[in-house]
């Protein structure tokens, strides 16, 4: 009984910590451009970050190796190391923007300045990361994300036209501004499979020494606290096209994006809003953070984990100090953290495939993996995505050429 | 691959995680030296590691090695007790002159309270 609660409690976090400033950001824009019609995507992005969390996952329980040292092992030093600056490059930047959203927020709730704030948020996510253990950051930012869950709410009462909302779902192509639409697609899947969840979870597997016998918990985890994830994003897309498309606004402030609670439901939903955003992307800059940090240990051989304390494992330590430190004079520049976010996420999608690929070839290496290796739906799964994730990479950046990051 | 005897040096083993007796995470193997190769019955005699051994490894290698600071360390093969994901080494990382990042790191870490 006490397991199946830590279970729940387990996937609770995971449902609140799947939103970050990319899917606030591509899925609020999305549905204020072409409100329901980009649902479908989110659903594709939302399997794929399944399958290859689930694959990163058992790797990791059966190997209690993560994603980097699969990277270096199956790409070797020189490819292994390009994988490792681009994705240390679009950590950094994913980092910087989620702690300048956090300064966003914590600007509205209290009115302080926001460089001020910029330097109070790095300081406080510093000291959780330092003082609590793993598990504990994961749930306390985890439940606070939940609150998240108001856009559920609000969608529902802003009364969306649910048959457009279904159409929503079926994928197809838009009959007008072809070009932004595609853009939007490339952006919602990149907010979806952002890398660093597969390298933040695979870690935390062997951070928490999870084994095989815990590859049920893995897959539910997995499927439930992604899938449920997915739900918070459906909620974004919804409000924002219930909401914005009609008045036609553009959220560019992160402060729009709650107003899609406080117009149905008033300062209750505000704060809640607010709360929420506040809670997902701190708790995303401790998991960009952490990355970055696991990376780099990974790739070199470092000793690494928050299991470790910062004194075993002190090259690791110093790693995400200097992220933090990066992040700060990144976003203190006053640079816009929803612009940032949308070049980290279109970088990101780039970088794609030198993760997933080697994560696919190590689950498929019954030497490395015996009986727990990929079976054909994990394969069949694997290898579609992959194909999407190519596509996808490669037409990224002429699109955000293209539409002027979606603009037209 | 064909099983699980056999190993393939390039997948198996380099690039791997080293771990010491006392678990350990303490370097990469970077390169494997390899002896009687002429002889027509070449075996690996050590592992290499450390940052001037990543000269060998490509041009990226060759710009890493120029910049990063550390010793090449010679452990004999020997020394390995078990290879799964990871080489598993037979004595701890301080006997073998591994690790030596991290110690050297330690002193910037361990004057901050709780680490």
């Amino acid at each position: 009984m006490k397991r199946l609660f830590e279970v729940a409690l387990g996937i609770l976090a995971a449902i609140g910590g799947f939103v970050d400033i990319g899917d606030l950001v591509f899925n609020v824009e999305a549905g204020a451009k072409f409100r329901y019609q980009l649902l479908w995507v989110v659903v594709v992005g939302v399997v794929g970050i399944i399958v290859y969390s689930e694959m990163c996952g058992r790797v990791a329980a059966v190997s209690k190796r993560a994603v980097f040292d699969a990277i270096r092992e199956r790409l070797g030093f020189g490819l292994g190391l390009g994988a490792l600056v681009s994705s240390q490059v679009v950590n950094l930047m994913t980092l910087a923007a989620e702690v300048g959203g956090l300064a966003l927020v914590l600007q509205l709730l209290s009115g302080l300045p926001y460089r001020a704030l910029i330097v109070l948020g790095i300081a406080a996510l510093a000291v959780v990361i330092w003082v609590a253990p793993f598990e504990w950051i994961e749930r306390i930012f985890g439940y606070g994300g939940l609150t998240l869950l108001v856009f559920a709410v609000a969608a529902i009462k802003l009364h969306p036209g649910w048959g457009s909302v279904a159409h929503g779902f079926v994928p197809h192509v838009s009959s007008s501004d072809r070009l932004v639409y595609a853009y939007f697609v490339v952006g919602l899947l990149g907010a979806a499979m952002t890398p660093y969840e597969v390298y933040f979870y695979s870690s935390g597997v062997v951070e928490e020494g999870w084994t095989p016998k815990d590859l049920g918990l893995n897959r539910t985890n997995a499927m439930i606290g992604y899938g449920l994830g997915g739900f918070l994003s459906f909620a974004l897309m919804i409000t924002a096209g219930a909401l914005f498309l009609p008045l036609g606004i553009e959220p560019q402030l992160i402060g729009t994006v709650a107003l899609g609670a406080q117009v149905p439901l008033g300062t209750i939903g505000l704060i809640l809003a607010l709360v929420g955003i506040l809670f997902a992307v701190g708790g995303a800059a401790i998991d960009t953070c952490f990355s970055g940090a696991y990376n780099a240990a990974q790739y070199f051989g470092w000793e690494w984990g928050k299991y470790r304390r910062p004194s075993g494992a002190p090259r690791f330590t110093i790693a995400w100090v200097v992220l933090l430190v990066l992040a700060l004079l990144v976003i203190i520049t006053g640079i816009d953290p929803v612009m940032l976010t949308e070049y980290a996420v279109i970088f990101s999608v780039v970088a794609l495939p030198l993760t997933y690929i080697p994560i696919l070839l190590v689950a498929n290496d019954k030497s490395y993996m015996g009986r727990y290796a990929n079976g054909k739906l994990a394969n069949a799964f694997g290898l579609f995505y992959l194909v999407v994730i190519l596509i996808v990479a490669v037409s990224a950046i002429p699109l955000m050429v293209i539409t002027h990051q979606g603009q037209g | 691959m064909s099983g699980p005897e056999e190993l393939d040096l390039g997948l198996g083993i380099l690039d791997h995680q080293l771990v010491d007796s006392e678990g350990r995470r303490c370097g990469n193997v970077d390169d494997l030296e390899l002896e009687d190769v002429r002889e027509g019955s070449p075996r690996v005699a050590a592992i290499l590691t450390g940052p001037p051994v990543w000269g060998g490894r490509g041009r990226l290698g060759r710009l890493a090695s120029a910049v990063a600071r550390g010793q090449t360390v010679r452990i004999p093969w020997e020394e390995v007790e078990k290879i799964d994901s990871a080489v598993h080494l037979r004595r701890t990382a301080r006997e073998l002159r591994l690790g030596r990042g991290d110690d050297r790191a330690r002193r910037w870490v361990k004057w901050v309270p709780g680490s």
